[in-house]
Parts: structure tokens; C-alpha cells; sequence
């Protein structure tokens, strides 16, 4: 190996690109242009969706996410605090809601939430099957922003409770002044990611049933299968999620980029 | 959490995503072209376009009993009317018989088959004409009814008294589209399947299903739920069931046609028939 180090590295670059080049030429190779325009492409479905895809099928998912979203972050926020808690038994209620939460599928909670709990104890969540789905997206997504939450209010420089305190602040008073605003700025990247996540979890609901006007992009997607027997609505609902997601996947690396900035 | 790929790690994503295309791409070719060159040790069948030689690849979206369940102890690893009868017409065909679980939107808007997932969809499908617009079918093997389940206690005797009321169909089902037209009033709630439908009016999340009566009195008869759940009304919608295939595949719609007319002349349709339906 006699060649120089900047002549192995760009016959490196070099075999990187040649390899995406060569994917790309297989791939548009491949493609069987009139199969993907006959069923991807369909001109009746793609109008036929519209505009319902966007005032049912985007709306409800979005509807969906933040009624999840909103509540997971209240919810992250107690248990966040009860596992910072002095008291041995609220960490361990804590630890043990947000270890159980973590480790089960979303779709088998939001199935024993809708279908499970009425008959175990009679009560039926509120808003039907949906209402059901909802609560068991909350109880999930819960428990896993707890843990982003948790290792927010901890990255905040104990200096700053000190101060607060020796300021003549109690203990309330430093959390929700002081400590909390602070872990929220460390804690908005990963929390939006938790956003785009829910995003896609919202497809789940589809599994305990739903009224016609209470569709999301996935169910839509479905129906749309069956009602134009093409594919079409399925690339449709794709690039609908992709609306929904990039730009907020945007905002995180907009916001990663200002935090990395302002801790320097 | 910027992480930035070194060009060795670029490389070795790249041909790992090529070598995933390669195989996915061939994955599909097989499917589209696998053509039946030859069926040995059959002369006198012809020879047939299945996406594997010699095996009649069946989906079916499972469990829909008594069409198809799950059987560990089957050797296709399924039973039920369905399957008996497709394994039947298997064997008239001179092939094996493998059965596929898939999901019924698949096989009912043809995606399935033309995609080269299997050669023939047995699931209780009833035959339309917006299905056959898309799919080859098959004579029709078993008359389908519609019918409206309830509990025991309910006040809900036939399909007039819907208005307001949250009725459970499946997806894509002709109880689907039979509540729409014949129950407007009625707050439809679509279920992916009688899994989570049964399991919906047993938790009161709605209170009638509407769908074919098999299933329905089959719930009506569970002895796990004896005596709960009344089958109300059926509805004749003067339509059957079919197998479907794609819809260019004529060799395999007749041959699996002639091979039903067969198995209803020699009595065995009749044997499987009353295995499953027979009343009393």
C-alpha cells in the first residue's frame, strides 16, 4: 500500500459515490414505469381523494397527535416529578408505570384500552373506541417523555436550585420558576421527536374502529384501497405524512443547531 | 446527535441498501413471471400460471370462522370451510396447497394477486360487481346472507331500529356497504376484522354487528358467550361467494371452475358443506 493517504481517501469518495450512482441506476432500471403510473399514479383516485384525504384524513391525525401529544406531556410531567420525588414510593410508582408503558406495544395498550377495560370493569373510556385509542396514546407517549423530561430537569446546573434557594425560594417555587423553564429549552428537540413518532402511532387507532368522520391518514388509506381498487391512495397518504412530519423533523435539527450554538 | 457518516460507513450503507433492492426486486420477478413451465408426474392437467410450480398458493385473511381458523394439528396449518374447500380442488389439480394469512383489503382490491402474493384469495369473499371489475372469480361456492347480531337484552329487532345507534361492520364487507345503503341513520364504526368487532359489542363500545350470518351465529352459539347474542334478522342479498384469482389467469379460473362442478357431482362439496353448515 504505497498510495498516499489523501489518494486512499478519495478513491474512497470516489467508490461512495459510484455505489449511490449505481443504486440509483438499478432502481430507475427496475421500475416498471407503466405498472408504477397505472397503480400509483391513477388520475380518477387522486381526485377522487380530494379533498377529503386533507379535511377528514390529514385533519384527524393531526387532531389526534396533539390531543395525545398534549396530554403525554402533562402526564410525562408527573411522573417526571414523581420520579425526582424524596418519597421512595412515588419514584417507585413512577419507575414502575413508565418501565411497564415502555415495554408494550402502543397497538396492544390502545386494543385493551378500547376493548379490554369495558370488559374487565365495566366502564367504557370516554369518545367510544377513539376516545379509548386516545387514552391509551397519552398513557404510552407518558411514559417515554417522562423520561425525557426527567433527564432534562436533571441537566439543569444544580448551582441554579442552589441559587434560587438561597434566594428564599421554596421548593415549588424553584421547580416551576427556575428548573422547569430551563429543562424544557434542554428538552424540546427530543420531545419534538416524540411529536413525529405520535404522528405515525395515530395509524394504530385504525385497529378498534371508527365512524366515517373519524378516519385518520392510514384508515383513509385503506378505504381508499377499496374503494379504487389501486394503490394509488397509498402513496397519497404517504406523502400526506411526509407534509405532517418533515417540517417538524425541520424544526428539531433548527432547534439542535440554535441549543448547540447557545451552549457554546 | 448530528452524527455524520464516515464514506466507509456511506459505502457500506449503500451496498446494503443496493443489495436489499436486488433482493426485493428479484423477490417480485419471481412472483410476476414464475410461470408453471411444466407440472410433472400430471399429463392430463394443463399447465398452469402459479407463482410456484406445482403448489396452489391460497390467501385467506384469517381467523373468520367457520371459513377459516387456525389448526396446528392441519397440515396447512388452517381449517374451515374455505380451506377444505380449496384444499379439495387442490387435490382434483394434481397440487400442494400452501395458505397464506393476509389481510382481506388485499385480497379484495387484487393487490395481493397481482402483486404475486399468492394465485388465489379464499375468504369468504362474496362476489360483486365492483370485485369482478378487478378479479377473476370463480363459480360461486356457498350463498352468502348478511345478518344483524345484538345482545340478548337488547331492544334493537331489526335494521329500522339503527337510527342513532353504533353498528360494527368490517372493512371493505358487503355488511359494509349493506349497512350504508339499508341503515343510514346508523353510526357506522368500521373494525379491521370479527376479532376486534365481537370483542367491541361484548365491551358495549357498539351494539349490533351487521355481517355474514355464518360468523354471526357462530357468536350467537359461542359457549363462551351462551346465550348473549341473538341473531335478529338475515338478509337474502342473492349473492355468493367465490374464489378469486387474477383476473388474465383464465387456465386457473377454469380449471378451478371445473374442478367445484366435479366436487359438487361426486357429493364431496356436499360432504364439506354439511361439515361445517349442516343444520341438525
Amino acid at each position: 500500500m504505497s498510495l498516499k493517504r489523501s489518494t486512499r481517501r478519495r478513491l474512497r469518495d470516489v467508490g461512495a459515490y459510484a455505489a449511490l450512482i449505481a443504486v440509483i441506476v438499478v432502481v430507475v432500471a427496475t421500475a416498471d414505469r407503466e405498472a408504477i403510473s397505472k397503480n400509483f399514479l391513477d388520475g380518477d383516485t387522486w381526485k377522487g381523494m380530494w379533498p377529503d384525504i386533507i379535511l377528514i384524513g390529514a385533519k384527524n391525525t393531526v387532531k389526534y397527535t396533539v390531543i395525545a401529544f398534549a396530554g403525554g406531556i402533562a402526564l410525562a410531567l408527573l411522573l417526571a416529578l414523581m420520579r425526582l420525588s424524596p418519597l421512595r414510593l412515588y419514584r417507585w410508582l413512577a419507575t414502575v408505570y413508565i418501565e411497564f408503558f415502555r415495554g408494550l406495544p402502543a397497538l396492544v395498550v390502545i386494543i385493551f384500552m378500547a376493548l379490554g377495560v369495558p370488559l374487565a370493569f365495566g366502564w367504557t373510556p370516554p369518545g367510544g373506541t377513539i376516545g379509548a385509542g386516545l387514552i391509551a396514546l397519552i398513557m404510552v407517549s407518558g411514559a417515554y417523555m417522562a423520561e425525557t423530561l426527567r433527564a432534562g430537569i436533571q441537566a439543569v446546573p444544580k448551582g441554579q436550585r442552589e441559587a434560587a434557594q438561597s434566594l428564599g425560594m421554596n421548593g415549588f417555587w424553584t421547580m416551576v420558576t427556575v428548573v422547569l423553564p430551563q429543562a424544557v429549552r434542554i428538552v424540546i428537540p427530543p420531545l419534538t421527536n416524540e411529536f413525529i413518532l405520535l404522528v405515525k402511532d395515530t395509524s394504530l387507532l385504525t385497529f378498534v374502529g371508527m365512524q366515517a368522520d373519524q378516519v385518520e391518514l392510514t384508515s383513509f388509506g385503506q378505504q381508499g384501497l377499496i374503494n379504487y381498487s389501486n394503490a394509488s391512495p397509498l402513496l397519497a397518504i404517504a406523502l400526506v405524512y411526509l407534509v405532517i412530519s418533515i417540517p417538524a423533523s425541520q424544526l428539531v435539527a433548527h432547534l439542535e443547531r440554535r441549543q448547540q450554538r447557545a451552549a457554546r | 446527535m448530528l452524527i455524520r457518516l464516515t464514506p466507509r460507513a456511506t459505502l457500506a450503507a449503500a451496498v446494503l441498501s443496493a443489495l436489499a433492492l436486488t433482493a426485493s426486486a428479484c423477490g417480485s420477478d419471481s412472483g410476476s413471471d414464475g410461470k408453471a413451465s411444466d407440472n410433472p408426474g400430471s399429463s392430463e392437467a394443463p399447465s398452469l400460471d402459479l407463482i410456484s410450480d406445482g403448489t396452489l398458493t391460497v390467501c385467506s385473511d384469517v381467523p373468520y370462522p367457520p371459513f377459516e381458523a387456525f389448526d396446528k394439528t392441519s397440515p396447512t396449518g388452517f381449517k374451515g370451510f374455505d380451506i377444505d374447500i380449496v384444499d379439495a380442488i387442490a387435490t382434483q389439480l394434481d397440487l400442494k396447497v400452501v395458505i397464506k394469512d393476509s389481510d382481506f383489503n388485499a385480497l379484495q382490491s387484487g393487490l395481493a394477486l397481482n402483486a404475486g402474493q399468492c394465485d388465489l384469495a379464499a375468504s369468504a369473499m362474496t362476489i360483486t360487481p365492483e370485485r369482478q371489475a378487478k378479479l377473476g372469480f370463480s363459480d360461486g361456492y356457498y350463498d352468502s346472507e348478511q345478518s344483524l347480531l345484538v345482545p340478548s337484552d337488547s331492544s334493537i329487532a331489526s335494521i329500522d331500529d339503527l337510527d342513532g345507534v353504533k353498528v360494527g361492520v368490517q372493512k371493505g364487507t358487503t355488511g359494509e356497504a349493506y349497512a350504508n345503503e339499508h341503515a343510514s341513520g346508523a353510526d357506522i364504526v368500521v373494525f379491521p376484522s370479527d376479532g376486534e368487532m365481537f370483542a367491541a359489542i361484548k365491551a358495549g363500545q357498539v351494539e349490533a354487528l351487521l355481517q355474514d350470518l355464518p360468523v354471526n351465529l357462530d357468536h350467537q352459539n359461542d359457549p363462551a358467550a351462551a346465550g348473549e347474542f341473538k341473531v335478529v334478522e338475515t338478509y337474502d342479498t342473492g349473492e355468493s361467494y367465490g374464489l378469486a384469482m387474477k383476473k388474465d389467469n383464465t387456465d386457473l379460473i377454469d380449471a378451478v371452475d371445473e374442478a367445484l362442478q366435479t366436487m359438487r357431482d361426486n357429493g364431496e362439496y356436499q360432504k364439506i358443506y354439511d361439515t361445517y353448515f349442516a343444520t341438525e
